[in-house]
């Protein structure tokens, strides 16, 4: 459990979805890394129906990581965020009344994760509602706990295997390099993916994608 | 004459045998044993006709006439192998007179050779002893040429007046140790040394580096005897509470760093101020709170093998990868 960055990586030119991600699992096993399983993150949209609602419906966003399987994070964006344990998504289908579940909206990246060294990475694609949507790299590098100790070293890391499409510092670390990760919930993993997730949503179906 | 014959039948037969050491002139050797067959036949006829005894004749005089004729012709033909015999050994060579395993080496004879191949076997294990010491000799010269022992020990003392004083470093009151330890903590800031004593007076640290790693140092005195690094998030008790001193770091860069202050510990070496090498071992352990940040010294890059740069040289506290450094 140490510092992670998501980042979404476009897709090779004229390839599909899926044979750009088989492209970086090759270029991973080139480094010698060793498939270690496979994971999910996925993220149900809640409306919350206010009373009298004069501001605009919140959103409450519920997600479950496969590195935590018997948990699940429930945070608005920018907002508060509660973690709790599976029963969770039990207790919001009881909330009907509060909260309701946008069916549509759902997004989930699925796909193989890999163990180089100290690296764990994860490549996956990103669907919603079946439909493929990109692809999300997560590279998680685990002794380190400071984010603004080791950025340097993973964006080299991260320029071995992906090429020139390096993401930039995430915002999340922005606002504190010099503090704690808290990697025991996961947060700032999951909000990374929810940003990804709400670019994702807002884009276009992608032209040509296959299933 | 029997004595004679058996002797040095015995004799050459010896000669055979020895002469397999050399390996020289066969044609001569199987003649030879067929010249052995050759006289042992002769020797078992003399010894039937006497066995036999005079034959039926007429006359008393015939039958002893006829008797010791025969017995001549017997024993001329004996003396005629034998004589081939002596002829033929002299012929098949001397035996080597270098034994170098003495009479271990008549188990080259054993015609089983590929059940109990104990003759070659004895020969490797003899040549490997011989290398094992020729090359231990070497080895204890060049290591006595650097004295190793990291305590002011005086051990010249003969054997007979064992000195029963421990050497003084080596027995310091804690109370001395713990005063040694706290200043040294309170020399670096973003370091802290917490002391605990869970066995006897042994001390041991649990120094933790900024937000980066946690060192368990285990001490002799003021000795260090052993050190153990783990990452930050890394839980260093184990499940009774007590200090884990022996499970390794799960991250490879830590075990990496473990090796490197092992090497550290041995490198500091100052028997006479033990308080000095503690001092140096906690300064060059402190250049570890950059180890995600700073790049190879030579390589320039963060990463080798996916490994940051975890050595870091004993003089000037730079960083290399363990394979980039000298």
């Amino acid at each position: 459990m140490g510092v992670t960055c998501v980042c979404q990586v476009p897709l090779a030119e004229g390839k599909s979805v899926q044979q750009t991600i088989d492209i970086l699992h090759k270029k991973l096993e080139q480094l010698s890394a060793v498939k270690q399983g496979n994971f999910t993150v996925d993220c149900e949209t809640y409306h919350a129906t206010g009373n009298g609602a004069t501001t605009p419906t919140k959103l409450l966003y519920v997600m479950h990581n496969s590195e935590t399987p018997l948990s699940c994070l429930a945070l608005f964006e920018g907002g508060p965020c509660l973690t709790a344990d599976g029963n969770f998504d039990v207790l919001m289908i009881k909330l009907k009344s509060h909260f309701q579940n946008a069916k549509g909206h759902k997004v989930e990246s699925r796909g193989s994760r890999y163990r180089y060294c100290d690296f764990l990475i994860k490549v996956g694609a990103v669907t919603m509602s079946s439909s493929a949507r990109g692809i999300s790299v997560e590279v998680e590098y685990c002794p380190c706990v400071v984010p603004g100790d080791c950025w340097n070293l993973m964006k080299e890391f991260m320029q071995s295997f992906l090429g020139p499409s390096i993401p930039e510092l995430p915002s999340v670390f922005a606002t504190k390099p010099e503090g704690l990760y808290v990697p025991a919930d996961c947060v700032d993993t999951m909000t990374q993916y929810l940003e990804l997730f709400s670019k994702v949503r807002k884009q276009q179906v992608l032209p040509g994608t296959t299933r | 004459m029997t004595v004679f014959m058996r002797r040095s039948s015995q004799r050459a037969k010896k000669k055979m045998a020895d002469a397999m050491n050399v390996g020289v002139n066969l044609e001569a050797f199987s003649q030879a044993i067929s010249a052995i067959q050759a006289l042992r036949s002769s020797v078992t006829r003399v010894f039937d006709s006497l066995k036999d005894g005079m034959k039926n004749k007429e006359t008393l005089e015939g039958r002893e006439k006829v008797f010791i004729t025969e017995f001549q012709d017997n024993l001329q033909s004996v003396n005629r192998d034998l004589n081939e015999l002596e002829r033929l050994s002299t012929l098949v060579g001397r035996p080597s007179e270098s034994h170098p395993l003495h009479n271990s080496g008549l188990l080259s004879l054993d015609p089983v050779q590929d059940k109990t191949p104990l003759y070659s076997q004895l020969l490797q294990a003899y040549k490997w002893s011989n290398k094992l010491q020729y090359h231990a000799g070497l080895a204890s010269s060049l290591l006595n040429q650097q004295s190793l022992k990291r305590s002011a020990n005086q051990m010249g003392a003969s054997a007979k007046r064992r000195p029963k004083v421990q050497p003084s470093t080596l027995v310091l009151p804690p109370q001395y140790v713990d005063d040694v330890i706290s200043r040294i903590g309170r020399m670096f800031p973003d370091m802290s040394i917490e002391l605990f004593r869970p066995n006897g007076t042994s001390a041991v640290l649990l120094v933790t580096l900024g937000k980066v790693l946690k060192t368990i140092v285990v001490m002799r005195s003021l000795f260090i005897d052993r050190t153990i690094v783990r990452g930050f998030n890394e839980n260093v008790y184990s499940e009774d509470g007590k200090l884990d001193i022996w499970s390794k770091s799960n991250y490879q860069v830590f075990q990496k760093v473990t090796d490197h202050a092992t090497t550290a510990l041995l490198h500091y070496q100052l028997p006479q101020m033990p308080d000095v090498v503690v001092r140096s071992f906690m300064t060059w352990l402190r250049s570890y709170i950059k180890l995600f940040q700073t790049p190879c010294q030579r390589c320039g890059k963060f990463l080798q093998e996916g490994l940051p740069p975890t050595w870091r040289d004993f003089r000037t506290l730079e960083a290399f990868h363990d394979t980039c450094r000298q």
